[in-house]
């Protein structure tokens, strides 16, 4: 039982960077971003690639971080190319917003091959952040130890998103998602806003590759399918479980719905269900949830 | 802050789906040019091309041909978020000026960044709170108290008056209404027009305000402008408008609407 628990909450730890990152792009900037599928195991490609290359772990965690960031920069200037000659109707913009994403995504994927040199790269008997903590502490990173350390990061990557989107640029930014009209009325360059926050939900998507790497020990070139149908299951399960009353508040409730999404998963390994059933299950309870009128009417919004 | 400034339009064209079946022209030649300062009221007929004539001003969408100049300069080229900084507007949909999900004192933070670029510096300040409070305080809505609310939470009304205080907040050199009481109920449609009078004539702001209500674009403003596909078709100055009564206004207007029928059935034949 207790296995269940800490894996649970281990997982989603290690995966609510990606998750605050979709709820940055659908909720935010109300962008239905597809690049995560590809940014995830960019970040954990190239963080792999280095430590096996021989750089420090922190460098190739950044590197990683940087990847994705940049990896989001190229969906927003794509959809910038993409949306110059559309109607300027809400069908055509989601369209642009769509295949903006799936364009970058499936260039990643032949990105990701390269930057490993072939489809899985092992990190056995390297040492990652987590090795690194250990020896700097003392202590072992596993179980409730390695839960408080992610907490810790959890807690601190929160709290710096919650302060920049309060600032000039983080309020012109929301305004993007929320009434661009007005806000490009307003004097904001909504392509350059729209950018950049697609930058920063990437490499928050890339920050779990890194660390989901290190953590298992290897990067693989698959680890990213199905990435933003269990982003879109934490960002509602945390909407629907635990409320948006504030944005502040919104950005816990999401990483809860993290933790609550890779709980489920943990009980229903230990059920027996195979892990390679585990992204029908998910699709399905996505599904599910969005036929629930209360959840489909907060929802709809995607 | 910049200062009221004049507005020209030389000869603009605004065509839409060019060569297409569907081509419509929008702006057919428009000739305009307001001073320093006047309130100008623009009526016509649904289709004639108002809101088209201030969405080409704010730079929503490239000219077909011509030029617009604020203050005597060329903007013609200026893409719509460079020369936002001239320009306030307040749309006809009471949510097309504010951010709904963000709160009322996040979307004033906004409107009062418009003068410079946007930075990394909080939004919200309580230096900001005071300012906000004092400029709310004129609507007599109550808003002043609701600075935490979040603005889809607001009556149609009270979005309009934040509408109209965002766009004049950082003292536009020209301000656009496009029909921004026609959504509201008689009452309130009275109270932000009142409102809207106030702060333009406190600013000496100058203002194009389209409406569909010809008591009011004779009650207001020193210049009434009718428009019919696409070109002016009346212009009447301050003392020209002090003698007239709305039914002369729509006797004008069939006239003019006649006469262009006529014109077309002559072209037809
Ligand atoms: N974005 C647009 N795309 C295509 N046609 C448009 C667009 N905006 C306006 N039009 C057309 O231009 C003409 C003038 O419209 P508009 O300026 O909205 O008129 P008004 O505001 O006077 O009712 C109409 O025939 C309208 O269909
Ligand atoms: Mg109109």
């Amino acid at each position: 039982m207790e296995a269940i628990i800490t894996s649970g909450l281990e997982q989603g730890l290690l995966y609510c960077f990606m998750v605050l990152g979709v709820y940055i792009t659908f909720r935010v900037l109300d962008f239905p971003d597809l690049t995560v599928d590809g940014s995830l195991p960019l970040g954990a490609a190239v963080t792999a690639a280095m430590i096996s290359g021989g750089q420090s772990p922190w460098t190739a965690t950044l590197a990683g971080v940087a990847a994705g960031l940049c990896a989001g920069f190229v969906t927003g200037i794509l959809h910038l190319l993409l949306g110059l000659g559309s109607s300027g109707s809400a069908a055509a913009n989601y369209g642009a917003k769509l295949l903006a994403g799936i364009l970058t995504m499936t260039g990643l994927y032949t990105v990701n091959l390269r930057v490993m040199g072939k489809s899985n790269t092992p990190l056995l008997g390297l040492d990652g952040v987590f090795e690194q903590i250990e020896d700097l502490f003392g202590v072992a990173m596993s179980g409730w130890n390695l839960i408080i350390a992610l907490v810790a990061l959890a807690v601190i990557v929160k709290y710096v998103i919650d302060w920049f989107l309060r600032t000039e640029f983080g309020l012109c930014l929301r305004a993007t998602g929320d009434n661009e009209q007005m806000i490009r009325a307003m004097g904001t360059n909504t392509a350059f806003t729209r950018i950049v926050g697609l930058g920063i939900a990437n490499a928050l998507v890339a920050l779990t590759g890194a660390l989901v790497a290190q953590q298992q020990g290897f990067a693989d070139v698959g680890m990213g399918i199905g990435t933003i149908v269990a982003g879109l299951a934490g960002v509602i399960m945390g909407e629907v479980l635990f409320g948006e009353r504030s944005v502040s508040w919104v950005l816990f409730s999401v990483i809860g719905g993290s933790i609550v999404y890779r709980l489920l998963i943990a009980v229903s390994l230990r059920l027996g269900i195979a892990p390679t059933d585990l992204k029908l299950l998910t699709a399905v309870l996505v599904v599910i949830a969005l036929s629930i009128p209360t959840v489909r009417k907060k929802v709809v919004r995607i | 802050m910049s200062r009221p400034a004049s507005l020209e339009l030389q000869a603009v064209r605004k065509v839409f789906f060019p060569g297409t079946a569907n081509e419509v022209v929008a702006l057919n030649g428009i000739d305009l040019e307001v001073p320093v300062g006047q309130f100008v009221s623009i009526i016509g007929s649904n289709g004639s091309g108002k809101s088209t004539l201030l969405n080409t001003i704010a730079g929503m969408y490239p000219v077909s041909s011509g030029c617009v100049l604020l203050d005597g300069v060329d903007v013609t080229r200026q893409r719509e978020f460079q020369r936002s900084r001239l320009i306030g507007r307040v749309f006809q949909d009471p949510t097309a000026g504010t951010a709904p999900s963000m709160t009322i004192e996040e979307n004033l933070a906004i409107s009062f960044m418009r003068e410079r670029r946007s930075g990394l510096r909080l939004g919200v300040t309580n230096r900001r709170r005071e300012f906000m409070r004092t400029h709310l305080e004129p609507l007599g809505m109550g808003l002043e108290h609701r600075l935490k609310a979040q603005v889809n939470k607001l009556s149609g009304g009270q979005r309009q008056a934040m509408s109209l205080l965002m766009a004049t907040e950082s003292e536009p050199s020209i301000l656009l209404l496009d029909e921004h009481t026609a959504a509201l109920d008689p009452k309130v449609a009275a109270t932000i027009m009142d409102l809207t009078a106030k702060m333009v004539s406190e600013r000496g702001l100058t203002t194009l305000m389209v409406t569909h209500n010809m008591e009011l674009a004779l009650r207001y403003g020193e210049r009434l402008i009718m428009m019919h596909e696409g070109r002016v078709v009346l212009d009447l100055g301050p003392t020209e408008k002090e003698a007239l009564q709305v039914s002369d206004l729509i006797d004008m207007f069939h006239k003019v609407a006649g006469e262009a029928f006529a014109v077309d059935r002559l072209l037809l034949e």
